[in-house]
């Protein structure tokens, strides 16, 4: 069967780049430069023989191959390790970081999605006038701004109105489940629409490039020909065809979607994965940086694999 | 389908040269890509005429933080009480060299990646081809992140960083065009009369690829402005070296908004988004001039003309 | 003699070219289509015949500037807004493309396809669109329960004959056929051109077959026009340009298709069509023609029909009897 052929080929792919990708993680950060005990800050005096004893106990005096190895075991057991920092268990600090950073994500991306298509369509749609041009230089403008500026900028004008900082009011006590839904909510907004205002401005793009390619095609001649007059021609035609691509070039701007995280975070104090990466840096807390590594980019990795089985289900010239 | 042989009966006819002359034709044609090199060019020439523009070198303080914008000082002062606009256009200088610079890296070691894989194939391709997939995957950011940190903040080590980090679109790319310049009957031919390798890359493959790195590398330096930007935000960059990047980060670690110095923060990304966009429009317009779309589209919203006699 | 069903009245064609002088695709062109006559239009690729079917429809490209008339039963076409012609469109013209892969939406199912016409022109609706859909289907030789597949998983003849179904959803009075064999094996060629054939005679429907194939034409079509270079330069029955051609290049058009009892070598045509973007005086195929004389480089001839036997643009008939050109009949 052609479509379970394609499936299997499409998740063994993503696994093997999984797999390269923790090996590349694991040389990158055990290889780095400086001696990852050393610059524990936690201990300001220790004696050699105490530097020696957490060596040793972080695993950082066998070999690089034996550490290698028990990487990889440790990595099945779900262990990534303890921080450096704060001896609290990776895979904790990242679960909690990572549920911070996807509701916050996924609410700007919808927000892009949503109002970059739209434009996107918009301006394919009137293609060559003066709406076209004004879309164009729209989604560029929205495109170029720098995340963290627009985010001060939003600072700026919704200080009154909207929280600036954090996940949630420090003042709360014991807030009810609703109460506490909604204090995240409204934090949430500032940083999914600073997030969400950048990638808006590639959506359109994208979505104005995948339109125009598929308005000159041969169908959408027969359906004005068919006297199914523009705005039809449009929307069952040409929009349904240019979906696909689309699917394909929005996984593309994942790492564009990384970036603005750690971004928005900085600027909003959020929570975030993205935070913990940027303090991460700071203390060089290696274990953390290289849990929360390998997580972005297994996440990136599925959500590619995603969007191609979405495609697979969705185009019927390739389901078996 | 039926129009392209009726709208453009000429297109197909004459070599690679006057296809090139064409596009050349068509680029001087969009406003697009004009307003766009008018853009950069501004900004690149007030960089060089940095220190005719300004009474003072960069960093020099000249009154109190946060000072509003007056008559001396028509963008007010920032943080550290230096003139805004004389210090956006010292910055100039620091943000466009890294950009250009690290686009220039980028080309060099994607330009030169892209060729050898798609010119030999094989296994070197085949191994070019899963980097490129790892780095599609990596989040980017944090990588530069990660490297910034280890190795230290400089201008030279941002350039390097930001260069090696974006090179894989520029190969994608590069690799693309020589694969198929490579299937080309000329190319064939050429090889068939026992041409070296040298002399084939340098008289067929880069002319036709050359002018799509360019446009390609145009576009890089925009995302490279970008990305040492977001450096910067993060205290990654050159201490020493105030980019508009850095002047953001300044604002924003010196409290501007609740000093409500909205001036120390607007110029400066303005002036990033200015020169991003200003890149777009020319890489876009270079790179659509070389690949041009057929101009039809069946939903355009005029229609034919009919007029009296279509004859004369 | 019963009203035509589709009346053209010097057409013509022109495209606006940045920066170049204009292209001039149909130069002006008449022709009438009676109720269930077969039209074929011949001539070499870019002499404008699509072009002309495009201009029909009403489909030109903004770039387009276009002079004369269309009628279909009586109705003027370009003068139409495109709401107004949207509601012509199909419902007394349809057309069926060159090459139905890419003429197809590859990912909506065929059936679909046909209901969605009948639906947005009001003429049938839900379960009775999908029955009439099949029945269409059945028509052309599709199973109706093949409908439910998508384009493709139909092989090309089968495509050509679902893009034929769809194009009579709404039984319109004239069917344009652009090309429908290219692109298509001499079997399946066959299956279409009979089934066109059979659905002409069965439904009363017209047709204009374009084709650069002669042959083809002589087979199914009435009367055959051969254009060139935006013009039509003998138009008859069908038998009579294959068999007694008389304009110059209708002749060497004849002896360039290849039959298969002939025997005779294949004569190509030496030199190329001319420029459409400069202007042309007199007779276009003068350059190529071994009669030309002096009045083709000057004058251009009018087609008019003569000696009896249809019309013919070439000087070199002048002097036969003439026989009025077909007059416009009022509305």
């Amino acid at each position: 069967m052609r479509g379970l052929d394609r499936l299997l080929r499409l998740v063994g792919a993503a696994l093997l780049t999984i797999f390269v990708a923790i090996t590349i993680n694991f040389v990158i950060f055990r290889a780095a430069p400086g001696d990852a005990v050393s610059n524990i800050s936690a201990i300001p005096r220790a004696s050699a023989q105490e530097k020696l004893a957490l060596r040793h106990e972080f695993g950082l005096d066998k070999s690089l191959g034996e550490q290698y190895l028990l990487y990889l075991k440790q990595l099945a057991h779900g262990n990534l390790g303890e921080s450096f920092s704060s001896r609290e268990s990776v895979s904790h600090v990242l679960v909690r970081a990572i549920g911070n950073t996807i509701p916050m994500v996924l609410l700007g991306t919808a927000i892009a999605i949503a109002l970059g298509v739209a434009l996107g369509v918009f301006a394919a749609y009137r293609h060559g006038s003066a709406g076209d041009h004004v879309g164009v230089g729209a989604a560029l403008a929205l495109y170029a701004l720098p995340t963290q500026w627009v985010g001060l900028m939003l600072i700026v004008l919704f200080a009154g109105v909207l929280p600036t900082g954090g996940m949630q009011d420090e003042f709360l006590i014991e807030p009810g489940f609703w109460s506490h839904a909604q204090d995240v909510a409204r934090h949430m907004v500032l940083p999914a629409l600073t997030l969400g205002v950048g990638l808006l401005g590639q959506f359109a793009l994208i979505t104005r490039s995948s339109m125009l390619d598929v308005m000159g095609e041969d169908y959408v001649l027969t359906a004005r020909a068919k006297g199914l007059g523009r705005r039809r021609a449009l929307t069952r035609h040409a929009l349904r065809n240019a979906t696909l691509p689309l699917v394909n070039l929005i996984a593309l701007s994942l790492g564009t979607i990384v970036a603005g995280a750690v971004l928005v975070e900085t600027v909003f104090s959020w929570p975030g994965i993205g935070r913990v990466v940027y303090t991460a840096v700071s203390t060089r807390d290696y274990p953390v940086l290289q849990g929360a590594f390998l997580v972005l980019t297994v996440s990136v990795i599925c959500c590619n694999l995603i969007a191609d089985l979405v495609v697979l289900r969705l185009d019927p010239r390739v389901r078996a | 389908m039926s129009f392209d042989l009726v709208t453009r009966p000429h297109a197909s006819l004459g070599g690679p040269a006057s296809m090139r002359a064409r596009a050349l034709a068509r680029v001087r044609r969009r406003p697009a890509a004009l307003l766009g090199g008018l853009i950069v060019a501004g900004f690149v020439l007030v960089a060089i005429a940095a220190p005719l523009l300004t009474a003072h070198g960069p960093g020099t303080r000249v009154g109190p933080p946060f000072a509003p914008p007056s008559a001396a000082h028509p963008l007010g002062l920032d943080d550290g009480g230096v003139d805004v606009l004389s210090q956006l256009i010292w910055g100039a200088r620091v943000s466009l060299l890294i950009g250009f610079a690290a686009a220039a890296v980028s080309m060099l070691v994607g330009g030169s990646l892209g060729l050898l894989s798609g010119y030999f194939g094989g296994v070197v391709d085949t191994v070019l081809a899963r980097v490129i997939d790892y780095f599609l995957v990596v989040p980017v950011l944090p990588l530069m992140i990660v490297v910034a940190a280890i190795w230290g903040p400089s201008v030279l080590h941002i350039i390097v960083i930001v260069g090696l980090l974006l090179w894989t679109t520029t190969a994608r790319v590069v690799r693309a065009q020589v694969q198929s310049v490579r299937e080309r009957g000329y190319v064939r031919r050429a090889e068939a009369i026992g041409a070296g390798h040298a002399r084939i890359v340098v008289r067929h493959v880069l002319p036709q690829v050359g002018p799509l790195l360019i446009a390609n590398t145009v576009l890089t330096v925009g995302v490279a402005i970008f990305a040492e930007t977001a450096l910067a935000f993060l205290g990654l960059g050159d201490p020493s070296a105030a980019s508009w990047g850095a002047m953001i980060e300044a604002a924003f670690s010196g409290s501007a908004i609740s000093a409500g110095a909205w001036w120390a923060i607007v110029p400066p990304g303005l002036c990033v988004a200015a020169v991003i966009i200003g890149c777009s429009l020319v890489g876009v317009s270079v790179e659509d001039a070389l690949n041009p779309r057929l101009a039809t589209s069946h939903l355009s919203r005029r229609t034919f003309r009919l007029i009296r006699d279509a004859d004369d | 003699m019963t009203e035509p069903v589709l009346s053209v009245r010097d057409l013509k064609v022109r495209f606006a070219l940045p920066g170049r002088p204009p292209l001039r695709a149909v130069r002006g062109v008449s022709f009438d289509l009676r109720p269930g006559e077969r039209l074929g239009l011949v001539g070499e690729s870019g002499c404008g015949k699509s072009t002309l079917a495009m201009a029909i429809l009403g489909l030109l490209p903004p770039t387009a500037e276009v002079s004369g008339e269309v009628r279909v039963e009586g109705r003027e076409l370009l003068a139409l807004d495109e709401r107004a012609r949207d509601t012509v469109r199909w419902t007394k013209v349809a057309m069926v493309f060159q090459g139905a892969m890419s003429s197809l939406n590859p990912v909506v199912r065929v059936e679909d396809q046909i209901v969605e016409v009948l639906s947005v022109h009001r003429v049938a609706r839900g379960r009775a669109a999908r029955e009439r859909a099949g029945e269409l289907l059945e028509q052309v030789g599709i199973p109706a329960r093949r409908g439910r597949r998508y384009p493709h998983e139909f092989s090309g003849g089968m495509r050509q004959r679902a893009a034929i179904a769809m194009a009579l959803a709404c039984s319109p009075r004239v069917l344009l056929a652009d090309e429908p064999t290219t692109a298509l094996d001499v079997l399946a060629q066959a299956q279409i051109l009979e089934l066109l054939e059979r659905l002409s005679e069965q439904l009363g429907l017209a047709v204009v077959l374009v084709s650069h194939d002669l042959g083809v034409i002589a087979q199914s079509c009435h009367r055959a026009a051969v254009m060139y270079a935006g013009e039509i330069m003998e138009c008859s029955d069908a038998d009579a340009v294959f068999a007694r051609p008389r304009h110059p290049y209708a002749r060497m058009l004849v002896r360039a298709t290849p039959t298969l009892d002939d025997g005779e070598p294949i004569a190509a045509i030496p030199g190329a069509p001319p420029r459409l973007d400069a202007r042309l005086d007199g007779c276009p195929f003068t350059p190529r023609c071994p009669h030309a004389f002096e009045p083709c480089r000057d004058e251009r001839p009018s087609l008019a029909a003569r000696g009896g036997e249809g019309a013919v643009a070439c000087h070199l008939y002048r002097s036969a009897p003439a026989v009025a050109a077909p007059q416009r009949e009022t509305a």
